[in-house]
């Protein structure tokens, strides 16, 4: 049989995509043997996706020192060979023409001007400014803090970091920050994304991050989706549960939205809520479990506590706001205990009239929704993502969905799962479990009790007293602080907050362009956020440096250095601990705390946090996959040792012997050669399910569920009432806005934007309208019309059709295009518990541009 | 020229409806279905569409649930047409 080559290459794509489809196509195969051949020359390696917290692998194609092309790992247990459309072009997102080489400072007659234009620079002079505006400020604030203890230091450097840097990078900034400079003020974008979800874990388990891993796909009967749009955010796991509720018997998908979206399409019970009111559904779910006696009283009575939470809370605005002032119990979380009958009429005004007229779903279509959740033979995983997260109650809301699971008992088991879903290839692994947060250790230790920065200290060998105890500012109030000239040397490494954060115009922006502030951005790229700073230094990403990441099951996966980065562009772990060189231990400690660590007199923070003898442990050497091939490791190149492996081992010690059990992590080598493993790893073997007996290695035999977070072993059911959202529409500002990201791009659109491919196919940020209401307001599908809030305005075209059907009353714009900024228009009212913004509601109205 | 292997799922019921919607796109071609609702389709990049578009403009249509890229080969123009043996 003859084949031209276009022949070969579409029979290659039929027989892949037909294994994948589980049937055979005559012919099909007799090409594949030859594919092989053709690919000699590439060299083939895995890496996580640089994308969402999913967390696929895919082999990265590598010829001549540059990455040509990426494709579905079919050795990923997660997703088994497939990639959605961004991993596709992954090898794309390196090669953007605007690449940044070479440091940039405003700079006015030779000399930095905030007001200047940017001129490249060498590493050392952009250290050299660098530094000497940390030092101003560190001095200042060391004579501020004279003599107190450190519950009462505060701080004016800060930095936003990330829930895209790989492990070793948080772990290297959290030492520099909260150890070196003493500086509580450290968030990561994961503030933006999964604030409310740890809130929640925290609050109810005691222990951050799910129960539960991607197996429950699988096993699941039945799916609920709360404010996730899968299909276009989750596109793998979303076609894991297609597969599932495709292939299985009485499988049924249940979806819960502010309006349609392509979930929709699959989904047996379709549900458009009017926004805020899940917390009233969910109320109705539990008191219905309650009416109707299905609850697991066995269950219950060994394995939960039932607690309030005090209400009237507030929405995190800053605290002149009037809405701050009426609330009774501004930012309050403290948990009471309650008892069950307290509880049960707690949720008793949630009945299914009062959840049907507050929310607009029809009452069959909530009843049965109940009673799969009240049914004990369906197993039933419920996922959600940012529709919950980014909520004014966003720690409430994720709380009464765990409150329904556990009054089943239907948690913690294959296929029954309350299933936080991340947005950030390493929210957890990163931003949550090296504990990049303003309040947060390693581990799930915090800041403020004494016990943890002690176990902290003693890991880093540090004087006591060194961490401060008290929280430090969070993301939205980093750029409130800026703003009002508190915090004032301020470095942005690998996120694009100046487009990210809520109300730009009001708060982000003037804090960045504040004479009295220093503002660094390290990026590969010239962002929104990069060309507000004083300061660009150009990061290499991704395979041009060795990584780790921790996606949303709590996997590990590692990757090796694949290619050399652009020009004179470094990695983010190199520049934190390269910068570290330039302090001196009296430059930033008070002599007390030196006093209690002579030998430290006159050391660098780099050889105080870096070159400890654990960090630096070991040896430069050869890294080689189990092909022979070579691998460079910059960073192990310019600094003598082998810097990621330190920083994992030092930061696993966290793990293994902290005071939190449940969080260790297997060795270093161990993750270069395995498809990931699940925390808690022990003995080589990781955890699916977490809390049960059989799966967790910390339940012991005769325990059967063990919630142990907590001393007493129990989960908090936490009730937690309806409150209305911070602002809704009126006569003026008469529709909703719901932000978001579409299939084609990845958040801020800085690497998906400058793929062509992708960027043509979704080139401009679109208003999806209600026909309705663009007719009302002399508008129709493809004219250009104003966004405008009380806050700011924006311009992009009206779409009534296409992928998201929104009810009358709400728009939906999506954030990617730093052409039209979405974020000039929102809200900055936040969870007051969790501090994360609700991007899902403010007032706007809609004219004719 | 770009090649791609694409993976659609639909519900069983809607396979025919969805196989004709497909087929009416430019470059794209339904080699099969397995009964339960899974697709095997092929899009071949051709005049001012790119593959992207195609694939994205795919998951939009009617009756389809998702669409999963299982295989990728991009070639230069001139070598396509060789025969091999």
């Amino acid at each position: 049989m003859k084949l031209t080559r276009r022949e070969f290459i579409k029979t290659n794509a039929i027989a892949a995509t037909a294994a994948a489809a589980g049937i055979t196509i005559p012919g099909a195969n007799t090409a594949m043997a030859t594919a092989a051949q053709s690919m000699d020359e590439i060299r083939w390696d895995k890496a996580p996706c640089r994308f969402c917290g999913t967390g696929c692998s895919v082999l990265v194609g590598t010829k001549d020192g540059r990455v040509v092309a990426t494709q579905g790992d079919p050795d990923a247990p997660v997703n088994r060979g497939l990639n959605c459309i961004k991993g596709y072009f992954l090898s794309k997102i390196m090669y953007g023409k605007d690449r940044l080489t070479k440091p940039l400072l405003r700079m006015s007659n030779g000399k930095y001007d905030k007001e200047g234009e940017f001129t490249e620079i060498s590493w050392d002079q952009a250290f050299d400014v660098m530094a000497e505006k940390w030092k101003a400020a560190i001095k200042k604030d060391l004579d501020r803090n004279k003599g107190k203890p450190p519950e009462e230091i505060t701080s004016s450097v800060g930095m936003f970091g990330s829930g895209q840097w790989t492990v070793w990078e948080g772990y290297a900034a959290s030492k520099l920050f909260k150890a070196g400079f003493r500086s509580n003020n450290l968030d990561p974008n994961a503030r933006h994304c999964m604030a409310s979800a740890v809130g929640a874990f925290i609050r109810g388990f005691g222990s951050d991050e799910p129960m539960g891993c991607y197996d429950d796909l699988e096993h699941a009967d039945v799916f609920v989706l709360w404010g996730s749009n899968m299909a276009e955010m989750h596109p793998i796991l979303w076609s894991r549960l297609t597969d599932t509720r495709l292939t299985k018997k009485g499988c049924e998908v249940h979806v819960l939205s502010t309006f349609e979206h392509r979930c929709f399409e699959l989904g047996d019970n379709n549900m458009v809520f009017t926004p805020q009111t899940d917390l009233a559904i969910l109320n109705y779910i539990a008191n219905y479990i309650i009416q109707n006696k299905a609850y697991n009283q066995e269950f219950i009575d060994k394995h939960v506590n039932f607690t309030k939470t005090p209400t009237d809370i507030g929405y995190g605005l800053r605290p002149e706001h009037p809405l701050e002032k009426q609330a009774a119990n501004a930012g309050k979380g403290k948990l009471s205990k309650i008892s069950f009958e307290e509880y049960a009429k707690s949720v008793e005004p949630y009945t299914l009239e009062y959840a049907s007229e507050l929310s607009g779903v029809p009452e069959d279509q909530l009843e049965r929704l109940a009673k799969v959740y009240a049914d004990p033979d369906k197993k039933v995983t419920s996922f959600w993502t940012m529709g919950f997260n980014q909520h004014t109650r966003g720690v409430w809301v994720n709380g009464l969905t765990y409150n329904v699971h556990l009054l089943m008992g239907k948690i913690s088991e294959p296929g029954n799962s309350p299933f936080s879903l991340t947005g950030q290839p390493s929210a957890c692994g990163t931003a949550r479990e090296v504990g990049t947060f303003a309040h947060r250790l390693p581990a799930d230790l915090v800041v403020k009790k004494k016990a943890h920065r002690d176990y902290a200290e003693q890991v880093w060998k540090l004087p006591e007293g060194t961490i401060p105890g008290k929280v430090g500012y969070h993301a939205v109030l980093q750029n409130r602080m800026l703003k009002d000239g508190k915090l004032n040397a301020y470095w942005v490494m690998c996120n694009n907050n100046m487009q990210a954060a809520a109300n730009m115009n009001e708060e982000t922006w003037p804090g960045y362009r504040n004479p009295d502030n220093f503002i660094v951005v390290s990026d590969p790229y010239p962002t929104v956020t990069a060309q507000a700073a004083d300061l660009i230094l150009p990061t290499a990403m991704w395979t041009e440096k060795e990584g780790a990441y921790g996606n949303a099951e709590r996997r590990t996966q590692f990757w090796r250095q694949q290619v050399k980065a652009p020009g004179e562009a470094k990695s983010d772990v190199w520049q934190l601990v390269e910068f570290s060189k330039r302090f001196k231990a009296e430059e930033v400690w008070p002599e007390e705390l030196l006093a209690k660590k002579p030998e430290y007199r006159g050391k660098t923070l780099y050889e105080i946090l870096y070159t400890n003898g654990q960090v630096d442990k070991y040896a430069k050497q050869k890294v080689t996959d189990g092909a022979g091939n070579v691998y460079d490791n910059d960073e192990m190149d310019d600094f003598g040792f082998y810097l990621q492996k330190g920083l994992f081992e030092e930061y696993r010690i966290f793990g293994t012997q902290g005071p939190k059990k449940g969080h260790d992590l297997g060795e270093f080598d161990v993750y270069h050669q395995a498809r990931g493993l699940r925390w808690p790893v022990v003995d080589g073997k990781e955890t699916l399910w977490r809390y049960r007996e059989g799966y967790d290695p910390f339940v012991k035999a005769g325990e059967d569920v063990r919630f142990y977070g907590f001393d007493d072993g129990r989960a908090n059911i936490i009730t937690a009432p309806y409150e209305a959202p911070a602002e809704t529409p009126d006569k003026e500002f008469d529709l909703w806005l719901s932000t978001g990201r579409v299939l084609e791009h990845w958040h801020s659109g800085s690497m998906t934007r400058r793929v062509p491919e992708l960027y043509r196919a979704f080139p401009d940020a679109v208003i999806y309208m209600h026909e309705d209401d663009a007719k009302a307001r002399g508008l129709r599908r493809g004219l250009p019309a104003r966004v405008v809030s009380r806050r700011g305005e924006m311009v992009a075209r009206v779409e009534t059709r296409g992928r998201n059907r929104v009810p009358k009353g709400l728009i939906f714009v999506p954030w990617f295009d730093a052409s039209c900024l979405i974020n000039k228009v929102t809200l900055d009212a936040t969870d007051p518990l969790s501090k994360e913004t609700d991007y899902k509601k403010c007032a706007v109205k809609v004219v004719k541009a | 020229m770009n090649i791609s292997g694409v993976l659609v799922r639909s519900r069983p019921e809607n396979i025919k409806a969805v196989t004709a919607r497909l087929e009416d796109m430019e470059g794209v071609e339904v080699h099969g279905a397995n009964p339960d609702g899974r697709l095997v389709v092929t899009v071949e990049e051709s005049g001012d569409r790119t593959m992207a578009d195609t694939v994205v403009r795919m998951q939009d249509l009617p009756g389809v649930i998702s669409a999963s890229m299982i295989y990728h080969q991009y070639e230069e123009e001139p070598d396509l047409e060789e025969t091999l043996r």
